[in-house]
């Protein structure tokens, strides 16, 4: 199985309106791909319906060689996500989560799986707390490491970096790289951090209004456009 | 399967024993219902205006209304905590099954249910003499058939807030309310007016209480009027789930189950 994903045709309309406008793409097995675009380009409205929260006006969504529409709950046993805009239940503590999600996800070995994660995390400390009482970077921490927890195939991460300091950011970068490689993860990420997208990723697409209009490896695209840095290209996208 | 099933009532058990006010709400109210009609019903049993036990149809009644009430507002409050805790996204990028959140919500709703009626039950029997159980066997037929109303309601109520915002959680307090007088919980159907008995025919509670004053007035219960609840109560509760699972793919259709998470 070489690709993770693949995206055919998809389009979404909400009425009148066409947040998704007849896409393509493919995350090959170990990539990462990176998710550009200005607010409101659709990319939430994408991470929506790969992970089968939004059902696509047309199109489909092939996912481990798998059809989503038929086989959704094979298909979401490997899959999983988070979001610093997305909370968990607050009045429950952090293990309580963690256990919660476990449970959901079918994990055998609850106790070992939510240590080894916690430990390799560094949230050892916050594992009785409750969730509502944890600062915006540690909701971060603990969201990342519910979206590991049944060792996912593919991670999808919205912004998986917002509201972490300069050392935390970093710290969980290199950890979801290690991460990756020892489980031979593929990663969709949408994120405005260019700089991030532009470090870890091997391919890109940016969206503008629904639509791809520039895909590709970062070190290419940037090369092939004459811009400095992905960040440059993003702000001078030609269209 | 067990396990997402139980992983959604090991949540809301732990969410509810780690809150004294959940916990008085679903023990509280039923018992205080009990204490004020028992009172009401032992007047009126003092005054003789009634050849047969006041106290007696009425606390059964009151016990056996509360039986579809708590299971209905147990169903719905337990999905509503997901929404009020903006959880529903993350439940349903899991591999959770539609037929699994419906088991869910039954298996808790049923556990929530005993519990907050086994001390109205007691304190009906020991505080006001009350032989609940006098009802025999039919009393579990009875408690299946209004728990099963009560879910259907529920599923009802629950899909409608998915599907058009949390403006309709107040129809989980109005829906029974609207209910009530249809029901005849507390007078026979005889003596509602013929448009409104046309009404209440369809309604499957109707069936469990006037069989319920047979037994306690007459010794008696003709089977037909179970027959006819258990035949609608099938009928609703699986128009109910369809209904519900209807409007989690409406939701998905509008992309607003994305929005219940933010």
């Amino acid at each position: 199985m070489r690709e993770i994903l693949r995206v055919e045709s998809l389009t979404k309309t909400f009425k009148d309106f066409t947040a998704i406008d007849n896409i393509n793409f493919i995350i090959k097995k170990d990539g990462i791909h990176g998710l550009l675009g200005t607010n409101g380009a659709g990319k939430t409205t994408l991470m929506g319906m790969i992970l089968g929260l939004i059902k696509p006006t047309l199109g489909k969504i092939i996912i481990f060689e798998k059809n989503l529409e038929f086989e959704r709950f094979e298909i979401l046993k490997h899959v999983n996500f988070t979001s610093p805009y997305l909370d968990l239940p607050k009045k429950l503590t952090v293990e309580e989560n963690l256990q919660f999600y476990a449970r959901l996800y079918g994990i055998k070995h609850i106790k070992n799986t939510i240590d080894k994660l916690v430990c390799d995390l560094n949230i050892g400390d916050l594992l009785n707390k409750k969730f509502g009482a944890l600062s915006a970077g540690q909701k971060t921490k603990i969201g990342l490491c519910k979206s590991l927890i049944n060792n996912p195939k593919l991670l999808l991460l919205d912004e998986p970096t917002a509201s972490l300091d300069p050392e935390t950011s970093n710290f969980l970068r290199d950890f979801l790289m290690k991460f990756r490689k020892q489980n031979q993860m593929s990663i969709l990420i949408a994120s405005h951090n260019m700089l991030e997208i532009e470090k870890i990723c091997d391919t890109v697409t940016i969206l503008k209004k629904g639509k791809i209009i520039i895909e590709g490896a970062p070190k290419t695209l940037i090369k092939e456009y004459n811009f400095k840095s992905l960040e440059e290209l993003f702000l001078n996208i030609p269209i | 399967m067990y396990t997402r099933i139980l992983a959604l009532f090991i949540r809301y058990k732990t969410l509810v024993l780690g809150s004294f006010p959940r916990i008085l709400s679903i023990l509280w109210w039923p018992s205080i219902q009990i204490v004020l009609w028992g009172f009401f019903s032992a007047f009126l049993d003092n005054q003789n205006v009634s050849p047969y036990s006041t106290v007696s149809v009425l606390l059964t009644a009151v016990i056996l209304w509360d039986i579809l009430f708590r299971g209905q507002l147990g169903l719905s409050i337990t999905f509503f905590e997901e929404i009020w805790s903006r959880n529903l996204c993350h439940i349903f990028i899991t591999p959770i099954k539609n037929s699994e959140i419906v088991i869910g919500l039954i298996f808790t709703s049923m556990i929530r249910t005993l519990i907050g009626l086994i001390p109205a039950i007691f304190i009906s029997i020991y505080y006001f003499n009350l032989d609940f159980f006098s009802l025999g066997f039919y009393l579990i037929s009875f408690f299946f058939n209004l728990i099963f109303t009560g879910w259907s309601i529920g599923f009802v109520v629950s899909g409608l807030v998915l599907r058009y915002g949390q403006a309709y959680e107040e129809l989980a307090w109005v829906f029974i309310f609207l209910l009530l007088p249809f029901s005849c919980v507390y007078y026979p159907l005889d003596s509602l007016p013929t448009f409104i008995q046309n009404i209440s025919i369809f309604i499957s509670p109707v069936y469990v209480f006037e069989g319920m004053r047979e037994i306690l007035i007459n010794g008696y219960l003709n089977s037909n009027l179970l027959l006819k609840s258990f035949i609608l109560n099938f009928c609703y509760i699986i128009l109910s789930i369809m209904f519900f699972n209807r409007m989690i793919e409406k939701t998905k259709e509008s992309g607003k189950l994305l929005n219940y998470g933010e």
